[in-house]
């Protein structure tokens, strides 16, 4: 929404195209925060900034684009603060920041423990202020690629049925990230990977596949996401005995260490045998009712709805689970792809603003930020040329692709194909990674797709609301995402941020695996190549809390 | 467990309606929209309904359980099939369905979009580019209302909707009010204009419901209820549905109870009560009509008429009157007694888990 | 024999009168000594809430004030809008402790008692569905409802905010069939019984109110109901004195007794016609009554 808004600023007509209604989108899950350096809570400055997000990024995040990220989140902050964002405030009025993971100083801006809802209102407001065309419940499908360029979107018209192709001189992907190729996830069910997987089809490089974040504090047993805003209120982490163990992992920042650390302490005491239920505990006791019900009551209600414990009363039982994505399509910093004409932001890009590890808020800005800034290169870029030319073979080999899956009349329905799938990527290419596991996966992830492509049934073959149909599509986006991940895991041998490999490499190698890795598309599966990070002044230091 | 299901299956293209019945095997924990999610999978694939977050955040599973409106992922389904109760799913009501429980929802943006729902800044932007300064206070006038997700349970259960399918609508109002309410807007007295229109806050007939079915606590009726107390602070009171509670604040100061006889004219008007005078005879020969004089006045009413000016003084009016009691009103929502222990007793607590501490240090406390 | 406050709010001051009469009749037969309280006001509706809603909060703070001022715990109400009312007010003053201490300060200054004993705002119908009013009101409807059939009309702000309420669940209901049954009468279920009689918009936008009204009308007349009741005086005045609107938009002609909770009672309690005022009603609850004496 962020680079529609932008784009239709800077003159272009912008269309959006949406398979959920855009309100619905699952940033508007997100709840602890957003990050910029403002400095309402402390002295903070976008170098401290960079910098945490350097070291967050565990040295992998391309420096210049921090650098951007960090010296223009300000601004866009303050924008949406004069859109009308509903953002918590501090006593002398300004915005509120709070502590969170791996910030050397409080920035991360906050609405109570619903800043994604916050967010995704204020944007939808300015969308409809604008009366941008939005093609909503159209699930797009494949990318149109003629001429050397991206002109267009061929989507499955969800509420109406048929397929529907919409031409543009530009196209910007901003369709998040793929959580749901795991069991275990805080991510909604729509978070598919279409945008990476549609990209992948057409050869662009997808890069760093191997860095799936796992966020500390997932509900158990739904995986639903309990904000790290808890931890940045002041909560513990507690295992069975009680005891803060985050003490003896990271000594300083404790709870607030970066989440790829404390990611791996809690499962460290899980295997241990100091969890329950394969959970450890997430304390607010000591915070109090007052607080908890005035900073944090959506993490409340999602407590007692979903684990059936009042965090007022009692700690809630929490695990990693996957969460973000930090790899996806190559980006420049201004969303530009390989591919003129297609641009992409947000999750499913990968500037790379962070590298092997995400700090908690800085998602959040990502979006924004770039977003902002691929809407308006796209839309100068469409401005100052007039041609869209869609092949009505485009059209047509979609048509004939898609009654092929429709007509299929043996082989499985999706869902036993969709949790194998995602019950053997949490066991295999989890917090915690090892050589013949990654390997066993590689192969079960060949035998998935191979069940695939024998057949996956869609019983529903209507056109009003098939979701039956797009939830197969789906599928197979998942899985051949998943393959760029293996791919990738099993060639990275060292430890980095997310990808922690404490079995066969466990400490970082940056003299031959400080580079990206690049995944492409053959047909048969991925190819891996490497690429350079990019580098400004932030030389790579040991890594501790 | 068990969990047994009727849901209603509809398809608009065929008009064809049918009550389906189904009996799957779901985890303990499992949710109205999880087990959907079974019913899809397994038994019919051609079931049709929204999900996305599975959180109550995105809104998009409304749907109706029983005649009632609830987001299908925040009902857990462990009482239910306990009790051997079958429930009856269907679409949410009040929007034209498109197919099983997916609903048209362009009816409902129509009228988001007809309140005009984005600031309208009055102001010229900080000098310095930063955020306006307001407090976290101001800011809480519309805290609920900015908690809407726009699921459309409360429209699906509005009686007045139901009656008058052209009611702007308890969604559309609270929105209307996240803005009114807004210190940064600039537009609040041509808003409070236009929902002082004929299918606005005057329609509303305070059945509750809405605030009944919200599953955000955004309280709708409680939003109608303050832009109508602002509509009024600022003057704008021609509608009939103002006259008519101004007429409740003046019998209240002058004779204590109300005026009911001299309600009809002062609400409707002279020319209209005269056109019910055959409505109102009827009525008055049962006496429900009783003779405005001698005024039915209550004891010690001077005490309300100093109170009614000794508040106004006070100045805590328009929609500050109602958020004023909302600090108190939300300890309701979030359950009686919570909050009166202390840590030490929380800690005590029967069962009560461990005692956070740090190894190698002393125990906390 | 429990010693209550008793607010009869405006209607059954003065166009409901039967109200009053019946319930002031009832009271001692199901265990309720009525203190009627004087210095009160108009509890402002939904409308002094909307228009002036400090002065809602303080009109009310004085009924509670004075009602604990009797030395009781419970203020009695008859009517659904007083009840939500009063409720809410008391939970807004129980709730905040400054927000009280300035609406004291408030009332003090005007010559009203603080409210500081705290009292339970409870209407009628909560009384003698359960507990020791329920058992005395079994006892005391010896003459009994013969099987009438009878629908009951719960009206909205009984049962919502059920956060407020909450003596029952908003959807399931059964205080009222548990007294009809109690009194010897057969309770009629249908949809429209927990839905709105259209009151608050019935002068200032008709057309939408009587769209609402038709439902249990209609609905309860084709469940083959010999009268309606209600724990509400406005409900009552849109079934019963409203009913003959309905003729207009939907030609039907429904003839359908409404009852107050009260006179419900009070009938099976052999309560007499100068208690009860069916008289008063707008539409004869004469078939009611000649079923009753057959």
């Amino acid at each position: 929404m962020r680079a529609a808004i932008e784009a239709h600023d800077a003159g272009a007509n912008v269309g959006v195209i949406s398979k959920l209604h855009p309100t619905r989108s699952h940033s508007g899950a997100a709840e602890g925060g957003i990050n910029a350096a403002l400095g309402n809570a402390a002295e903070d400055s976008p170098e401290i900034h960079a910098f945490d997000t350097v070291k967050g990024s565990d040295y992998l995040g391309d420096q210049d684009a921090i650098e951007i990220f960090t010296r223009e989140a300000p601004g866009d902050i303050y924008q949406l603060e004069h859109w009308g964002a509903f953002f918590s405030r501090r006593e002398d009025g300004k915005l509120a920041q709070r502590p969170f993971g791996a910030a050397g100083s409080p920035r991360t801006v906050y609405a109570a423990d619903i800043t994604g809802h916050v967010l995704i209102q204020v944007l939808y407001e300015q969308l409809v202020k604008r009366d941008i065309t939005v093609y909503e419940e159209y699930f797009a499908w494949k990318l149109v690629e003629n001429d050397g360029r991206c002109q267009g979107v061929i989507s499955w018209d969800l509420l109406n049925g048929g397929l529907k192709t919409v031409g543009g001189k530009t196209v910007v992907l901003a369709t998040g990230g793929q959580g749901r190729i795991y069991r275990t996830t805080t991510n909604a069910y729509a978070c598919t990977g279409d945008g990476a997987a549609m990209a992948l089809r057409l050869g662009l490089p997808l890069k760093d596949m191997e860095f799936m974040q796992f966020h500390p504090t997932t509900l158990y047993p739904t995986g639903i996401l309990l904000t790290e805003g808890c931890r940045g209120e002041g909560a513990y982490l507690i295992n069975s005995e009680g005891e803060r163990f985050m003490k003896r992992y990271a000594p300083n920042a404790m709870e607030l260490a970066s989440r790829d650390v404390v990611s791996r302490s809690e499962q460290t005491e899980i295997d241990a045998g100091r969890g329950i239920n394969g959970s450890v505990m997430l304390d607010m006791r000591h915070l109090g009712a007052e607080r908890i019900i005035e900073r944090l009551p959506g993490s409340r209600e999602l407590s007692m709805t979903f684990a059936g414990v009042d965090p007022i009363y009692d700690p809630v039982p929490v695990r990693p689970g996957a969460h973000y994505h930090m790899g996806g399509v190559e980006t420049g910093n201004d969303g530009e792809t390989e591919l003129t004409g297609l641009y992409a932001a947000g999750e499913v890009a990968c500037v790379s603003v962070h590298g092997a590890n995400r700090l908690g808020g800085n998602s959040l800005m990502e979006t924004i930020t770039f977003g902002r800034r691929a809407g308006r290169a796209a839309a100068e870029w469409a401005l100052s040329n007039t041609t869209i030319d869609v092949p009505a073979s485009a059209e047509a080999d979609a048509e004939r692709e898609l009654k092929a899956l429709l007509d299929v009349s043996s082989g499985e329905r999706p869902w036993q194909i969709r949790n194998d799938l995602g019950t053997s990527m949490l066991e295999n290419f989890g917090v915690f990674r090892r050589e013949e596991q990654m390997v066993a996966q590689v192969g079960i992830i060949d035998e998935v797709r191979e069940r695939y492509q024998r057949g996956v049934i869609v019983e529903d073959k209507g056109e009003i609301f098939n979701s039956d149909l797009t939830q197969a599509i789906e599928l197979g986006n998942m899985i051949d995402l998943a393959a760029c991940m293996l791919q990738a895991g099993v060639a990275r041998k060292e430890s980095r941020g997310a990808h922690a490999r404490p079995y066969d490499y466990p400490t970082r190698d940056d003299e031959n695996f400080m580079k990206h890795s690049i995944s492409r598309w053959t047909g048969d599966g991925p190819e891996l190549s490497w690429k350079e990070v990019r580098y400004t002044k932030y030389d790579p230091m040991e890594r501790k809390y | 467990m068990q969990v047994g299901l009727k849901v209603w299956r509809f398809n608009s293209r065929t008009g064809e309606r049918e009550l389906q019945e189904f009996e799957i095997a779901a985890p303990e924990e499992a949710t109205l929209l999880d087990c959907l999610d079974i019913v899809k999978d397994q038994h019919d694939g051609t079931l049709a309904y929204r999900k996305s977050c599975r959180m109550m955040i995105c809104g998009s599973c409304g749907m109706r359980m029983d005649g009632a409106a609830v987001l299908a992922c925040k009902m857990r389904m462990y009482d239910i099939a306990q009790a051997g109760h079958v429930p009856v799913i269907s679409a949410m009501g009040n929007l034209p369905i498109i197919k099983d429980l997916v609903v048209d929802m362009d009816p409902f943006w129509e009228k988001f979009n007809s309140v005009n729902p984005y600031l309208q800044p009055g102001y010229d932007e900080p000098a310095d580019g930063k955020e306006n300064l307001i407090t976290q206070e101001r800011m809480n006038v519309v805290h609920k209302e900015a908690l809407c997700i726009n699921c459309g349970c409360c429209v699906s259960e509005c009686n007045a909707m139901e009656a008058d399918p052209l009611f702007t609508g308890p969604q559309a109002l609270a929105k209307a009010m996240r803005f009114v309410g807004d210190p940064r807007d600039g537009q609040k007295l041509a808003r409070l204009e236009k929902l002082n229109g004929e299918h606005g806050i005057w329609e509303c007939t305070r059945c509750y419901f809405c605030t009944e079915r919200c599953p955000k606590g955004v309280d709708p009726r409680d939003a109608i209820a303050k832009l109508g107390a602002e509509s009024m602070k600022e003057g704008i009171d021609r509608d009939m549905g103002a006259k008519h509670a101004k007429w409740f604040v003046t019998s209240a100061r002058t004779t204590g109870w109300l005026r009911e006889t001299e309600l009809v004219p002062k609400t409707q008007g002279i020319v209209t009560a005269i056109k019910q005078t055959r409505f109102a005879l009827d009525l008055a020969r049962k006496g429900k009509v009783p003779p405005p004089f001698p005024p039915h006045v209550a004891k010690n009413v001077k005490e309300s008429r100093r109170l009614h000016d000794l508040v106004r003084d006070q100045g805590v009016n328009g929609f500050a009157g109602i958020v004023q009691g909302e600090h108190a009103l939300a300890r309701l929502a979030h359950g009686h007694g919570v909050g009166d222990q202390t840590l030490e007793e929380i800690y005590d607590r029967p069962g009560a888990y461990h005692r956070p501490f740090i190894a190698d240090e002393e125990a906390d406390a | 024999m429990r010693k209550v406050a008793y607010y009869k709010g405006c209607l059954a001051s003065l166009s409901a009168k039967e109200l009053d009469s019946a319930t002031q009749a009832l009271a001692p037969k199901v265990g309720l000594e009525l203190v009627e309280l004087e210095s009160v006001t108009c509890c402002g509706a939904g409308d002094i809430h909307e228009a002036d809603p400090d002065y809602y909060l303080h009109l009310n703070a004085r009924i509670l004030s004075y009602a604990a001022a009797e030395g009781v715990d419970t203020l009695l109400t008859v009517c659904n809008v007083c009840t939500l009312n009063l409720r809410q007010a008391n939970f807004m003053l129980l709730g905040d402790t400054e927000l009280r201490a300035r609406v004291n300060e408030n009332l003090v200054s005007v010559g009203v008692p603080a409210y500081e004993r705290d009292v339970d705002v409870r209407h009628l119908l909560w009384e003698i569905a359960e507990g020791e009013g329920y058992e005395l009101l079994k006892s005391a409807a010896h003459k009994g409802l013969k099987g009438l059939k009878i629908a009951p009309f719960y009206g909205c702000q009984i049962l919502r905010p059920s956060k407020i309420q909450g003596f029952e669940d908003p959807d399931r209901p059964w205080s009222l069939e548990r007294i009809i049954e109690a009194c010897g009468g057969e309770a009629i279920d249908y949809p429209a019984k927990i839905k709105c009689c259209g009151f608050p918009i019935i002068q200032a936008r008709e057309e939408t109110a009587l769209g609402e009204l038709i439902q249990p009308i209609e609905q309860a007349y084709e469940a083959g109901a010999d009268a309606i009741v209600t724990p509400c005086p406005l409900c009552h005045l849109s079934l019963d004195a409203w009913q003959s609107k309905l003729k207009k938009s939907t030609g039907r002609d429904f003839k359908m007794p409404i009852l107050h909770l009260s006179q419900l009672v009070g009938v099976a309690a052999g309560l007499e016609e100068s208690e009860l005022k069916f008289k008063r009603h707008v539409v004869s609850v004469k078939p009611v009554l000649e079923k009753l004496e057959a």
